[in-house]
């Protein structure tokens, strides 16, 4: 009986040993990876934020509105953010590739859908970051417009234009990388038809009167003098 | 010469029927028709009273009238020829009226009144306006005798002008130009001039034509660049301008974008002139500047409001723009019941833009717009100012921000220089 129990501890402490034997290089494989990960990440990371120094990028952040949209969500400068989005992205790829060198059941093919689902991230990140940037100018542009046209709630017109553009552009990001598809684009199509038919009924029933007045005050005050009675030259 | 390209055959033919001449007075229109009469009748009474002994001829380029402008200036040269035959001067007078190449615009209409002038070997050009109804003889004559005898290369007008009339002038391009090219020209903006055609010349041989501001900043250019040049310049006062009203004309933010825009643009082009020049000289001016008209001041409580109102709505623009103390000045300024919006925060608020814009910190329309506001906040506290000041009141105020401005140059040069260019 005693022997029984001792070769069953030997045969079990062996399997044991082998395992281990085979999982360790497997272990340095995934720590080896994620290390090589790091420094490579740090290293496109950091020749990114150069390069981006170099072609001026934050002054044409700055151009564009980006840099200020940044600040608005208290983000690093756009070159810090750039490179900071490189080093994840390399780091990320080095670390499910690690993941899928350990050889778990469970998680195999992680590295191949994360390569599959790369390309849909970035373009998914570029629609976000054009999206941003086109609803900032068309809201920047809406407030200066409303302004100079003296219209009394320039901020609420600007600010519907925006929040119009964003959550257009958040449904065009989410339905790239495929989060809920087909409730994203319900709810979207349902919230943008509802607020046009509101905007409609609002302008065309409610406010036809104050729409013309607006269109003929501005006509009206076409001339050389302006509506200041000012001649400005 | 480079002048015939620029001219059409049936304009060509024309010119070599005139042959040389002393004086070419050119008039640029666009549909025109009401108001370009008065300036064709004035035109030929000159050349038949104060330019009698000169070879003169009118040179009328139209961008196309729909509204029988052509038909206008004839009708008119007709008239003053019939009137004027007994004072017809020594040599023939001639008045041509022809479409121009390019696209309407006065900037291409300008390149042909050169080219053609250049070509007829004049001895001098004058510029006329024909939407101004205030024109005279004597503005003809005063306009060309600096060239003609004295040997001026520009000569630039000089307006009468009441307290608070033409702000965009008087708060803003006047002193900008004056302390930035360090000449003492008093309307940087005028449509109307008298110059060389070795000026003529030098502005057909610049790389500008093409520019997107020519077509309506090209007032302020052609003053920045006979400034720029270092071509002997004059001023010839004038009297008081009058400028019909014109159911097309651009509001005030499409003003301000086009003229600042212009004005901005001009600094960027010149930067190599301006920036290390010291002081302002003043210009030499002929003629006795005439009295004002009396004019009603406009109410300044509007201008106020838009101002109050621009100020708090475009508060996250305008803090990309300015500086953090400008701004500040400015949101305290937007808090009073007429803003007190003093020449130093108005030189700041203006050095201000103007870095922004050459620094491209952002979109220059979008910056251009901005600025709207804030120029009538200024406009609304001069004219609070001026009311019912005299008119030896209201120039000593004018030259006060002028020295700011002059003062503030090395600010401005110290920010440019920071902004880089885009």
């Amino acid at each position: 009986m005693a022997d029984l129990i001792l070769e069953t501890l030997a045969e079990a402490w062996t399997k044991y040993l082998g395992t281990i034997r085979a999982f360790l290089p497997r272990v340095l494989a995934t720590v080896s990876l994620v290390l090589a990960g790091w420094l490579l990440g740090l290293l496109l990371g950091f020749v990114t934020r150069k390069v981006l120094g170099w072609v001026r990028f934050d002054a044409a952040a700055e151009r564009t509105g980006a840099a200020e949209l940044l600040r608005r969500a208290e983000l690093p400068p756009a070159h810090r953010l750039a490179g900071a989005t490189v080093f994840w992205v390399v780091f990320l790829g080095f670390v499910l590739s690690g993941i899928d060198a350990l050889g778990f059941r469970g998680v195999q093919g992680l590295m191949a859908d994360f390569t599959r689902f790369v390309p849909r991230l970035v373009v998914a990140f570029v629609v976000l970051v054009v999206g941003l940037l086109v609803s900032n100018f068309a809201w920047r542009a809406t407030l200066i417009a409303a302004v100079n046209a003296k219209l009394a709630p320039a901020r609420v017109v600007a600010g519907t234009v925006r929040l119009l553009l964003v959550v257009l552009t958040v449904t065009m990001t989410l339905e790239q990388i495929g989060v809920a598809r087909a409730v994203v684009l319900t709810a979207f199509a349902i919230a943008f038809g509802s607020v046009m038919l509101a905007i409609a009924i609002a302008v065309g029933v409610g406010a036809s009167g104050l729409a013309r007045r607006l269109l003929e005050e501005h006509l009206a005050s076409r001339d050389a003098k302006g509506p200041e009675g000012l001649s400005h030259l | 010469m480079k002048g015939p390209s620029l001219l059409s055959d049936e304009l060509l033919r024309h010119l070599m029927a005139v042959g040389q001449v002393d004086v070419v007075v050119g008039l640029p229109t666009l549909n025109h028709a009401a108001t370009v009469g008065g300036v064709v009748r004035a035109a030929h009474a000159a050349f038949a009273a104060g330019l009698k002994r000169e070879r003169t001829v009118l040179l009328n380029v139209d961008g196309g009238s729909t509204d029988g402008t052509a038909d206008a200036v004839r009708e008119a040269s007709l008239v003053a020829a019939e009137t004027l035959v007994a004072a017809q001067p020594l040599r023939t007078v001639h008045g041509i009226s022809a479409p121009y190449h390019g696209l309407p615009g006065k900037g291409a209409a300008l390149r042909t009144l050169f080219a053609a002038a250049e070509l007829l070997d004049a001895r001098a050009f004058v510029l006329l306006d024909p939407d101004v109804t205030s024109v005279t003889p004597e503005w003809v004559g005063g306009l060309a005798r600096p060239v003609l005898r004295e040997g001026f290369d520009y000569v630039a007008p000089v307006f009468s002008r009441a307290p608070g009339e033409g702000p965009l002038v008087t708060q803003l391009a006047r002193p900008l130009v004056r302390a930035a090219y360090g000449r003492r020209v008093l309307e940087p903006l005028a449509s109307e001039l008298g110059c060389s055609v070795r000026y003529a010349a030098h502005c057909l041989t610049q790389d500008v034509w093409s520019a997107p501001f020519v077509n309506y900043g090209i007032d302020v250019w052609l003053t920045t660049t006979a400034l720029a040049g270092g071509f002997r310049c004059a001023q010839a006062a004038l009297g008081p301008r009058r400028q019909a009203p014109r159911a097309q004309a651009p509001s005030l933010p499409e003003l301000l974008r086009q003229v600042v825009g212009a004005l901005f643009a001009c600094l960027e082009r010149h930067q190599a002139h301006w920036v290390p020049r010291e002081g302002a000289e003043a210009v030499e001016t002929r003629g006795e500047p005439g009295r004002a008209e009396a004019a009603d001041p406009p109410d300044p409580a509007p201008l106020a409001e838009a101002f109050r109102a621009g100020v708090r709505d475009l508060a996250p623009v305008l803090g990309g723009i300015l500086e953090p103390a400008t701004l500040e000045g400015v949101k305290a300024a937007a808090r009073d019941e007429v803003p007190a919006f003093p020449d130093a925060l108005w030189v700041a608020t203006v050095v201000d833009f103007a870095a922004a814009f050459h620094g491209g910190r952002i979109h220059r329309d979008h910056l251009l717009g901005s600025l709207v506001p804030l120029y009538l906040g200024r406009v609304a506290w001069h004219l609070a100012a001026t009311t019912g000041a005299d008119p030896a009141g209201a120039e000593e105020a004018r030259e006060g921000l002028c020295l700011e401005f002059e003062r503030a140059k090395p600010e401005l040069v110290r920010r440019w220089n920071a902004a880089g260019g885009r």
